[in-house]
């Protein structure tokens, strides 16, 4: 972890648990969905997002994100992105349907 | 009293010792257990028992058994007996207290295994309608979360696919991460029984457990990966299958998403997944990896038993899935001799599992994001619910470090024992303001309690269990509870304290409402069980007895279709080094069960009355270790001690220990990393260091345990 990093991370105000416990996190979603096609592969991180991190988690990756995103894989902006963007899409957000 | 004592009752109950679920006929004479006597129409056990079923009852009426609610207004206080009328409306005012401070979502309720059914379901409901939030988990997060994430990506449901007899008509059986022959001991009976009439058995495991080689049988493979590398093991097998094209086409073409299986098939066949590659990184035989995928592949009938040996991994998920594909590219479901099926430790983990204590899913895996389901649920209930999942158990932990989570209400579960990385549980526990503790005990998570309501066991009420082959078993209460309700009687005075007006007759009318609200309990009723002694679920109008075998003629999935997961094996972030060389795994003993908090008060424990280190005799030596030892276990989480004991089970790099005793507290060295998908904690690996401790400090260190000892434990 970079310096840079710590800093931005230790003055994040979380809304729910700590950022550095969500970027891990995030970053373990983006490297299952890794093998994926690119857009398969940001759906099913923002189908995990949208199905199982509470709330306010989410937020908080959203804006973890608009900040500069320091230190989480380049997949899980894609994620966030259609988190932000992409509409909610309706009905199944169950496990992802390859 | 008179030897033979001749019982004057006699009740029909489930034992609520491991997910087998083995029936017995509870004994009583002058309204005490005097035997448990195994039920020969037990469909699971047909009149088998293990030491735990048949002997461990005692701790029921152990002196430790708290019999009066308590409060307290701070953990650093004595506690005060007060009457159940004040605990509840204590319990009350203060979670509502604690909301009105801190915000709705800042208090939650967690679940526990040991509950019945309708106890587990009315945990989520107090979460959900009372509290206002889905702040709702129970203990199989810590154990079986990924079984539910990954069979139902693969296959549908989140469940065994077979029921246990099944496996006398298996060809190849092959067990992954599990050691039944300990921790699931009359199934592990029935698997021996069927490996000496011709069965071949592979075992995938890092310790030569029990289930490798015993008096009666021996394992045909046994790959000793690794701890942390299952996923690429089972790659790789998947990598032979596909290359030397063992799969089964016709199944594949009929059942699956072809395309997924190209996917798949391309993905798996890459070098990087070859044998040789794999077994490298996971000090397995290449040959041993061909062997069991050509053994697996041709059955003609092959199963697959894992544990959390498989889901308790950082890639836990991954690792279910991986089973999953590999299942359905042999053809090895639908039908009796074939399926995947989880192994659960408790007695109730597949039905906390169906009734809804997540905080994503309501009762039968129905999400809580869905509109629709939502409002069947808000139209039974009475109350509008939240639509946005809530926090997961190791969620409100990391909340509670920081400051958005403050109140918690606990149904026979223990996370500060049970839980990993026990140093940051404990820091968390130490933010709360209300935190309501219901168990049989005061276990450890009571030393950070404000309120204590004294539970009953599963030999004290009336409910349903559903094991771990989906199969729903009726507990009725063989004695009277000692503290005078039964756990969800207690749960339905704290809803009605907190404003909420429920009432049930018995617990029958909250498996009623379970089955009106769940799809697959829709025909379960106390009335089907009196009358067919248990179902396994899906039970409805097309099957008003229940299901065997699950899978038969299309997939529960929108299409009906079997698919494939992309699996791609990403090593734990957990490593040795220099300083933590070696890997500690950890399992289970088949005289206690669990954290022992019951077994350790019965006579069990003199089979097995300390956890103790299991070491190769070349890594102990190369310490100065001798074998009895005492030993500290450190890794970068905390340290413990325990005694060494020389073992030829562990290969060298690896240590092994069991986790029934408090006093070990080996959850103090256990990680924070946790499934990618799930956040199940990874128990399975903790890189760690063992170091002999001096006599002299052993001797220091045994007097302070002495001490600790005389606190309530």
């Amino acid at each position: 972890m970079s310096q840079s990093q710590e800093h931005s991370t230790s003055t994040f105000p979380s809304r729910a648990i700590p950022i550095e416990r969500l970027i891990v996190m995030a970053n373990q979603i983006a490297a299952f969905f890794a093998p994926y096609p690119a857009a398969r592969r940001a759906e099913g991180i923002r189908n995990h997002l949208r199905t199982y991190w509470d709330p306010r988690m989410r937020q908080d990756l959203i804006d973890y994100v608009a900040g500069g995103g320091n230190g989480l894989s380049p997949y899980v902006n894609d994620g966030v992105g259609l988190l932000v963007n992409g509409g909610d899409k309706k009905g199944y957000y169950g496990p992802p349907k390859a | 009293m008179a030897n033979p004592i001749k019982p004057d009752k006699s009740v029909t109950t489930t034992c609520a010792y491991c997910g087998v679920g083995c029936g017995f006929k509870a004994e009583t004479h002058q309204g005490r257990i005097v035997r448990m006597m195994p039920w020969k129409e037990g469909k699971a056990n047909h009149g088998h028992s293990c030491i735990k079923g048949r002997f461990a009852f005692d701790y029921y009426v152990s002196e430790d058994r708290i019999r009066t609610p308590m409060i307290r207004s701070s953990i650093d206080d004595p506690w005060t007996p007060v009457t159940w009328e004040k605990a509840i409306a204590h319990a009350a005012s203060e979670l509502r207290r604690v909301q009105s401070k801190y915000g709705n979502k800042s208090v939650g309720a967690i679940s526990s295994s040991r509950c019945t059914n309708e106890e587990i379901f009315l945990t989520q409901k107090f979460a959900r309608a009372v509290l206002g939030n889905n702040n709702i988990d129970n203990c199989a997060r810590i154990c079986h979360s990924p079984t539910q994430f990954g069979l139902s990506a693969t296959v549908g449901w989140g469940a065994a696919s077979q029921h246990f007899d099944s496996i006398l008509q298996a060809d190849v059986i092959m067990v992954v991460g599990a050691n039944p022959t300990e921790g699931h001991p009359v199934f592990g009976s029935l698997l021996k029984r069927r490996v000496r009439q011709g069965a071949k058995l592979i075992v995938i495991d890092p310790r030569k457990t029990e289930t490798v080689e015993s008096p009666h049988i021996k394992a045909h493979a046994h790959l000793n990966l690794r701890p942390g590398t299952n996923v690429a093991v089972l790659d790789s097998i998947a990598n032979v299958v596909v290359r030397e094209r063992l799969f089964n086409e016709a199944f594949v073409k009929e059942r699956c998403e072809w395309d997924e299986f190209q996917r798949w098939a391309e993905f798996v066949s890459s070098d990087r997944y070859s044998p040789e590659a794999i077994g490298a990184e996971a000090g397995v035989d290449p040959e041993l990896i061909r062997k069991a995928a050509r053994m697996y592949a041709s059955g003609p009938n092959s199963t697959i038993y894992y544990g959390l040996g498989v889901t308790e991994h950082s890639q836990g998920s991954t690792g279910v899935m991986c089973l999953g594909n590999l299942s359905l590219a042999c053809g090895m479901l639908g039908r009796e001799g074939v399926g995947i099926n989880p192994l659960r430790g408790q007695g109730n983990v597949q039905g906390g599992s169906c009734l809804g204590s997540w905080p994503h899913v309501f009762s039968g895996y129905r999400f809580v994001t869905d509109d629709d389901v939502r409002k069947t649920f808000e139209d039974d209930w009475g109350v509008t619910l939240d639509s946005e999942p809530g926090l997961r158990l190791p969620n409100m932990f990391d909340a509670a470090i920081a400051g958005h989570f403050r109140g918690m209400y606990i149904m026979g579960e223990d996370p500060v024992q049970s839980d990993p990385n026990q140093g940051h549980i404990i820091e968390a526990m130490r933010q709360m303001e209300c935190v309501v503790v219901q168990d049989l005990f005061l276990n450890e998570t009571a030393k950070y309690a404000h309120v204590f309501l004294p539970g009953s066991s599963s030999l004290e009420k009336d409910g349903t269990f559903t094991s771990a082959e989906r199969r729903v078993n009726r507990v009725r209460k063989v004695v009277e509870p000692l503290a005078g309700y039964q756990d969800w009687e207690v749960l339905v005075m704290l809803m009605n304290a907190m404003g909420y007006p429920v009432k049930y007759a018995h617990a029958g009318e909250i498996l009623d409402e379970i089955a009106r609200l769940s799809p697959a309990y829709k025909g379960i009723s106390f009335d089907l069980l009196d009358r067919v002694g248990s179902a396994q679920w899906p039970c409805d109008e097309n099957a008003p007895e229940g299901t065997e075998v699950l899978h038969r003629e299309k997939f529960p999935r929108a299409n009906g279709r079997g698919t494939f997961m992309l699996t791609e094996y990403v090593p734990t972030a957990e490593r040795t080094n220099d300083k933590f060389p070696l890997l500690l795994t950890t399992g289970r003993i088949l005289t206690q069960y669990n954290v022992g908090t019951q077994t350790r008060r019965t006579a069990n424990n003199r089979w097995h009355s300390e956890d103790v280190l299991e070491i190769s005799e070349h890594d102990a030596k190369s310490r100065g270790i001798n074998d009895g030892d005492r030993v500290k276990i450190a890794s970068r989480f905390g340290s413990t001690e325990l005694k060494a004991k020389y073992s030829t089970r562990v290969a060298s790099g690896i240590v092994y220990t069991t986790f029934h005793h408090a006093e070990t507290r080996i959850n103090v060295i256990t990680s924070d990393l946790s499934d990618w998908a799930t956040n199940c904690p990874e128990y399975k690996v903790t890189a760690v260091e063992v170091v002999r401790v001096e006599k002299r400090d052993a001797a220091k260190r045994s007097k302070s345990v002495t001490h600790t000892e005389t606190v309530p434990a």
